[in-house]
């Protein structure tokens, strides 16, 4: 590997050719999608209507717009945003996979729009998952042949493959088919492959999207050491608040292709610390009661209501958010106890991530993700 | 300072891609061994009931005093051997490309493929090399069955010539492999225009009859496809039945339609990965 980079050094390195601050900045950058209307079978044969022709803003699906952003060199920047959000286009947009239709993004001081491959030479990508990667080979043939991509020596390829793979400790599965693999091993693949070629920005993808609790812890430490020990500029694109708050040195809230806010999961939390939260579980929870307490109490807002399942014995959770929320919970109880619910407990708490994202992005949650 | 892995293409690194790719690919190929079986008996019933036809319409396939006007040869099988031999590398430069991409985009690998730096006409390269070694395999096989089963012969000293129109002739291929990976970006189900163009090939290239049996409009369609280049001077070479004005002719218009092959695939690729990068409509499969 040493002798890798000093062959880039001494030949064909480029250097970050202008603001060291930053590895990715964004300028106004904007993706706009064409809806595509199926108009069935024989569709074609039909004369297109005036509005599927032209421009309008309800044939277009905004997926970035204009957004500005700036990701520190050596940071862990987290991009978190309900499905559909703008989360992929994004990262495609920053790694030249799609072209930005207004604005650009600078990585590793060069410009995605006119230095494409040294943007691309810059950037370690996982997107996509498990699915991204050639099952009929084996982790060694996959890792070797996206290094020849990479335009990675052969002689550097075979130290860099059984280092990665060493690495992510799979040294002794390395020749097995990808296809044998758990989801887990896979995703490991995938992030080895993003660090083939050593390079300093990496974006990562939801990358623990479908993996168990140990898979992912295992992912996330490897991503927090990759930042803390090699200095690597990370963006990580997910839904999940828990990963997001617990890695990330800041966090950008995405929402309807837009930035809303972007801070320390701390400076964002302070946002809603001055409204309370009540949180109520309880059973037999009356047949609409968001609409029920609103008509009681406009200015209260339900941010979550996770129904429960008496059978089981899950109770259903109310989060409410407002001001005097804590003044008001009593009032609340008695309504839904006017309601005959059966209250089996009373929260109250300081903001979470995912209340602060809820508050931004109106999104309520679901379990595990947006909705 | 943040430094770029960043390399600068050389000879060595592009061959890498090249050997890569078409290494992943024959791997692809011994993952599903039956394909191999499929492949080599598959052109063989392909061409045998053409030799069997004209076996039933003429009595025999011995030396035909018509068949030597209109091809200057008087043996029947080894022309059809030739065309289905040689039409097995379109078959597989025409399929196997437009699928491989279709796999990729399926795969989510396309979209690694596309976000590397490297060249993807290496790629490409790389995609029609390993249809090709395919391809060879397969003739060789073809080759060997024809001999035990029609008594068909080669003469030593043309093997190099022929292997040198062979190699033309995959050169056009990778040029109409490259037009067609650029419209399985866009179009995604490449199959059905590889099939049309298959089809092309078959009809107005002399595959399995003499162009001159063509009509006239046919024949200038034949004229433009460089399989029916190459098959003139393949067969010429073989059977000796064609001057070698003729021959090198041939070989010289097969030289003139791969360059413009490649350059039209060159520019259509390009254009179609920055149209559908725009559109967004790269990852689609």
């Amino acid at each position: 590997m040493r002798v890798f980079l000093r062959l880039l050094k001494e030949k064909n390195m480029v250097h970050n050719q202008g603001n060291e601050e930053y590895s990715i900045e964004t300028i106004n950058l904007t993706k706009v999608f064409r809806k595509k209307k199926h108009r069935g079978i024989f569709g074609f044969l039909r004369k297109k209507e005036k509005s599927q022709s032209s421009n309008s803003k309800k044939d277009l699906t905004i997926a970035l717009d204009h957004v500005n952003c700036k990701i520190g060199s050596g940071e862990l920047f987290g991009l978190l945003g309900p499905n559909g959000a703008g989360k992929t286009t994004f990262v495609k947009c920053i790694s030249t996979i799609l072209i930005p239709d207004e604005g650009t993004a600078i990585v590793n001081g060069f410009d995605v729009r006119k230095q494409t491959s040294l943007v691309r030479a810059s950037i370690g990508l996982a997107i996509g998952g498990e699915r991204s990667l050639y099952w009929k080979l084996t982790a060694r043939d996959n890792l070797a042949y996206f290094a020849s991509l990479y335009k990675m020596p052969r002689s550097i390829t075979k130290e860099r493959v059984e280092e990665l793979l060493g690495k992510m400790e799979l040294l002794d599965r390395a020749d097995e088919r990808v296809e044998d693999y758990s989801t887990g091993m896979r995703q490991k693949i995938v992030i080895a492959r993003a660090l083939l070629h050593n390079p300093p920005v990496l974006l990562l993808d939801e990358p623990t999207l479908g993996l168990d609790p140990t898979f992912s812890r295992q992912i996330r430490s490897q991503i927090r050491e990759l930042c803390n020990k090699e200095g690597k500029t990370i963006l990580l694109a997910t839904h999940y608040m828990k990963e997001a708050d617990e890695m990330c040195d800041r966090i950008a809230i995405i929402n309807n292709g837009k930035i809303v806010a972007v801070d320390s999961s701390d400076k964002l939390k302070a946002m809603v610390k001055e409204t309370e939260l009540v949180e109520v579980s309880c059973y037999n929870l009356p047949s609409d009661p968001e609409k029920y307490l609103k008509s009681l109490y406009p200015d209260i807002e339900i941010v979550t209501l996770i129904p429960g399942n008496e059978a089981e014995g899950t109770p259903s959770r109310i989060k409410l958010m407002g001001e005097n929320a804590e003044k008001r919970a009593s009032k609340v109880l008695e309504a839904l106890l006017k309601k005959n619910a059966k209250i089996t407990n009373v929260n109250i708490g300081t903001p979470t991530l995912e209340d602060v994202f809820i508050k931004l992005t109106g999104a309520k949650l679901t379990e595990g993700g947006a909705e | 300072m943040k430094k770029t892995t960043y390399l600068e293409s050389s000879l060595n690194t592009n061959a890498f891609i090249v050997w890569s790719e078409t290494l992943k690919n024959i791997k692809f190929l011994a993952a599903y061994p039956v394909i191999f079986v499929f492949w080599t008996i598959f052109p063989l019933f392909w061409f045998i009931p053409f030799v069997l036809q004209g076996q039933a319409l003429v009595g025999n396939l011995g030396p035909s005093v018509l068949w030597k006007d209109l091809t200057g040869n008087t043996e029947v099988v080894p022309f059809i051997i030739i065309g289905a031999i040689l039409n097995g590398y379109v078959l597989n430069a025409l399929y196997g490309v437009g699928e491989s991409i279709r796999e990729e985009a399926y795969q989510g690998t396309l979209d690694y493929v596309l976000a590397s730096p490297c060249n993807k006409a290496y790629v490409l390269i790389g995609k029609v090399l390993s249809g090709s070694i395919s391809s060879t395999v397969y003739a060789i096989i073809q080759f060997t069955v024809c001999i035990f089963l029609f008594g068909v012969t080669i003469t030593a000293w043309v093997i190099m010539p022929v292997i040198l129109v062979i190699i033309l002739l995959i050169l056009g291929l990778y040029g109409i492999a490259l037009m067609l990976a650029a419209v399985s970006l866009q179009l995604k189900q490449a199959h059905e225009v590889a099939h049309t163009l298959d089809y092309i090939f078959y009809v107005f290239a002399p595959v399995r009859y003499p162009l001159q049996f063509l009509p006239f409009w046919a024949q200038v369609i034949g004229q433009i496809l460089p399989l029916t280049y190459a098959l003139i001077a393949t067969r010429g070479l073989m059977f000796n039945s064609e001057s070698p004005s003729t021959i090198y002719l041939a070989i010289f218009l097969l030289l003139i339609i791969d360059v413009a092959a490649i350059l039209i695939g060159f520019y259509l690729f390009n254009w179609m990965e920055k149209r559908t990068k725009k559109s967004g409509t790269i990852s689609h499969y």
